[in-house]
C-alpha cells in the first residue's frame, strides 16, 4: 500500500492526508463487492476520485497519469508512451460516497504505439439515493497498440448515470472495451459508445446491463468502419425485467474497402417491460460488409427445456441461462 | 417400465404420432429406427413431456405420468438428449454438466465421464457450451452430461449423427457405461450398425408403429424394406 503525504506534497504514490478515511472507505467497499483490492497495490497505475477530488495517485513508468478537479468533478490525463507493455491493469477508480449530488468525471486517455495495456474502471456510487454521474471518456489508441478497457458498476438505489465514451483506433489498432452494470440496479442508465477504426484496426464494443423495477436504460453503440480491412463487432446484452424500458441502437458505418462489421443485440424480458432494439447498418463502399443479429423476449424455449428436462425447475433453467449471457 | 400406451399426437390437424404403443423395461437397451419424418423426434418429446399427447397415456410403473411437466419427469428419472443440443452463452462445460452446482459430483467423475465420450477434462472443461463448439463436440458433451446424470431412462435422439468415423464406439462405450449404471436406454437412430448395439428395437415410419423385435431381425427388416419403400419416395416428392 502506499505512504500517506501530508496535503499538497506533489510526489508520486500519495494519498493527500485529510481524505484517507475516504480512500479507507473506498478499499473498504472494494472488498466488501468482491473486487480486486491488490489494484490498490502500488505497482498499478492508479487515480482515485471520491466526489470531486483526486484523493489518491500513482504513476509507473510508461504511464503518466495527471489529474485536475474541475467543478463538481474530476479531470484526468492518461498518457501511455510508446512500446508500453503492462501486466497489470490500469486502474481508475471513481467513487461518490454521499447520498446525493452530481459528480462530472472527464478522462482523456493516449495510447503511443506498439503499445498493450488493460484499463479496469470502478465506478463506486453504494449509497447513492439521488445522485447523477457524468462520464466522459476519450481514447485515443495508437497504431499497432492494444487496448483493453472493462468498466464495472457499483450502484446504490439512486443513481442516474450519462456515459459518453469515444474511441479511435489507430492503423493496426486493438480495442475492446466492456461494460457491464449486472449486479446493481441500473435505475436511469444513458450510455452512447462509438469507435472509429483506421486501416486494419479492429474493435468490440460488449456491453451487458440488467434493469429491473422501473429502471430506465438506453444505450448508443456505434462503429465507424473509416480504414480499408478494419474490422468491428458490437454487442450488447439486456435483461430486462419487471416494468423497466430499455432501448438499444446499435449501428455500424462501413466506409472503408473490405471493411466488416458485425452488431448483436440479445433482449431478454420478463414481466412488463418494454424494450426495442434498433440495429442500423449503412454502407457507403459496396466492399464493405455488415451483418447484425437481434433477438428480443423470452429466454429460448429450447435452452429451456433441455435444462428441464434434467430435473431444474423453469425458474431455476433461467437463472442459470441468465447467469450465463451476463457472465463478464 | 416406461409404456406408451396408444399415443397419437397432431398438429394443425395432421396427425404425425399414430396410435403407438411401446414399453421400455428396466435394464434394457432398446433403439428406434425409421426414415426422416417418421416422427421419432416428436414421440421423444411426448415422452419428456415437451409436447402433450393429443391421446393416450404414458404410464412409469402403475403412475399415470402424462400430465407431468418435464421437471417432474425429469426426478422420476426420464432424461433426453436433443437431436441439436442447443448452446448456452457463458456457461463452461464444467458448470454445465454439474448443472451450476446442483448436481453433487467431484472432478473424478467429471473426467470419467467426459473421457468416456473422448474428450479431455483440461482440454474442454473451462470451454464454453456456446457456439465455439463443434456440432460433434456439442454431442459428445451432452453424452457425458446424460452420463453423469444417470437417469433410470436415457432418451437419446441421434446421439450418433454428426460423430466422426469413431463414433460407433463411441455409443458402444457410452451403452456400455448405461448397462453399468442400469440406465434404460431409448436410442434413436438411422444408422442400422448402431441399432445393432442395442437389446430390442422399435421401427417407425409415418407416425406409426410397424414392427418390433430383437435388434438384430428390426436391423435386417429396415435394411430390407426401409430404402425401397414407396413412403420414403413420398416424402421426397
Ligand atoms: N411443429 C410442426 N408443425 C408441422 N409439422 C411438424 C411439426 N413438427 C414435426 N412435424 C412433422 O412431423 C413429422 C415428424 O417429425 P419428426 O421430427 O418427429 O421426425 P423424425 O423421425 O425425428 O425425423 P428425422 O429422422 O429427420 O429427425 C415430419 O414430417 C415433420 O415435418
Ligand atoms: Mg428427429
Amino acid at each position: 500500500m502506499w505512504k500517506v503525504l501530508p496535503c499538497g506534497d506533489e510526489s508520486e504514490m500519495s494519498i493527500k492526508i485529510d481524505r484517507v478515511k475516504e480512500y479507507e472507505t473506498i478499499l473498504e467497499i472494494y472488498e466488501k463487492e468482491g473486487l480486486d483490492t491488490s489494484l490498490f497495490g502500488d505497482r498499478i497505475a492508479t487515480i482515485i476520485i471520491s466526489g470531486d477530488r483526486i484523493i489518491g495517485l500513482n504513476n509507473i513508468p510508461g504511464v503518466e497519469i495527471r489529474g485536475e478537479e474541475i467543478e463538481d468533478g474530476v479531470r484526468a490525463y492518461v498518457e501511455i508512451a510508446d512500446g508500453t507493455e503492462l501486466h497489470f491493469p490500469i486502474h481508475l477508480c471513481t467513487g461518490f460516497l454521499k447520498n446525493e449530488g452530481y459528480q462530472r468525471v472527464i478522462f482523456d486517455i493516449t495510447v503511443g504505439r506498439n503499445s498493450k495495456v488493460k484499463f479496469t474502471s470502478h465506478c463506486i456510487f453504494p449509497y447513492a439515493k439521488n445522485f447523477t454521474h457524468e462520464a466522459i471518456a476519450r481514447i485515443k489508441v495508437g497504431e499497432r497498440s492494444s487496448v483493453f478497457y472493462e468498466d464495472e458498476h457499483i450502484h446504490g438505489e439512486g443513481v442516474r448515470m450519462v456515459g459518453k465514451t469515444e474511441v479511435e483506433v489507430g492503423k493496426n489498432g486493438r480495442y475492446t472495451g466492456k461494460f457491464s452494470l449486472t449486479k446493481h440496479r441500473a435505475r436511469e442508465l444513458k450510455l452512447e459508445m462509438s469507435a472509429r477504426l483506421g486501416n486494419n484496426a479492429v474493435a468490440e464494443l460488449v456491453s451487458k446491463v440488467k434493469a429491473v423495477k422501473d429502471d430506465s436504460v438506453e444505450m448508443k453503440e456505434a462503429i465507424y468502419l473509416e480504414g480499408a480491412h478494419s474490422r468491428g463487432n458490437l454487442k450488447s446484452t439486456v435483461i430486462a425485467f419487471d416494468n423497466s424500458r430499455v432501448n438499444v441502437v446499435n449501428e455500424a458505418y462501413g466506409f472503408g474497402d473490405y471493411s466488416k462489421g458485425h452488431v448483436e443485440c440479445h433482449e431478454i424480458v420478463k414481466g412488463n417491460a418494454d424494450v426495442q432494439t434498433v440495429p442500423l447498418l449503412r454502407v457507403k463502399n459496396d466492399r464493405a460488409e455488415l451483418t447484425h443479429e437481434a433477438s428480443i423476449g423470452r429466454i429460448n424455449e429450447a435452452q429451456l427445456v433441455q435444462l428441464m428436462a434434467k430435473g431444474l425447475t423453469e425458474d431455476e433453467a433461467a437463472e442459470f441461462i441468465i447467469k450465463g449471457l451476463l457472465r463478464e | 417400465m416406461l409404456r406408451l400406451r396408444n399415443i397419437s399426437y397432431s398438429i394443425n390437424g395432421r396427425e404425425i404420432i399414430k396410435g403407438i404403443n411401446m414399453q421400455f423395461r428396466g435394464d434394457m437397451i432398446y433403439s428406434i429406427l425409421g426414415p426422416n419424418g417418421a416422427g421419432k423426434s416428436t414421440l421423444a418429446y411426448v415422452t419428456m413431456g415437451v409436447l402433450k399427447p393429443t391421446t393416450g397415456r404414458i404410464l412409469l410403473g402403475d403412475r399415470d405420468i402424462t400430465d407431468f411437466s418435464i421437471t417432474e419427469k425429469a426426478k422420476l428419472g426420464i432424461s433426453m438428449m436433443w437431436q441439436e443440443p442447443a448452446r448456452y452463452e457463458g456457461i463452461t462445460v464444467r458448470e454445465y454438466l454439474t448443472l451450476g452446482g446442483k448436481l453433487r459430483t467431484n472432478k473424478d467423475e467429471l473426467q470419467e465421464v467426459l473421457e468416456l465420450v473422448g474428450l479431455s477434462y483440461e482440454l474442454y472443461a473451462h470451454r464454453f457450451v456456446d457456439k465455439s463448439l463443434s456440432g460433434g463436440e456439442r454431442k459428445r458433451i451432452e453424452l457425458a452430461s446424460l452420463l453423469l446424470l444417470k437417469p433410470r431412462y436415457a432418451i437419446l435422439d441421434e446421439p450418433d449423427s454428426g460423430l466422426d468415423i469413431t463414433a460407433g464406439r463411441l455409443i458402444e462405450n457410452v451403452l456400455d457405461y448405461f448397462r453399468k449404471i442400469r440406465t434404460t436406454v431409448i436410442l434413436i437412430t438411422h444408422h442400422e450398425e448402431i441399432a445393432a448395439k442395442t437389446d430390442f428395437a422399435y421401427f417407425v415410419c409415418a407416425g406409426k408403429l410397424i414392427k418390433k423385435g430383437f435388434s438384430r431381425e428390426i436391423v435386417q427388416y429396415y435394411k430390407e424394406t426401409c430404402g425401397r419403400c414407396f413412403l420414403a419416395e413420398m416424402r421426397v416428392r
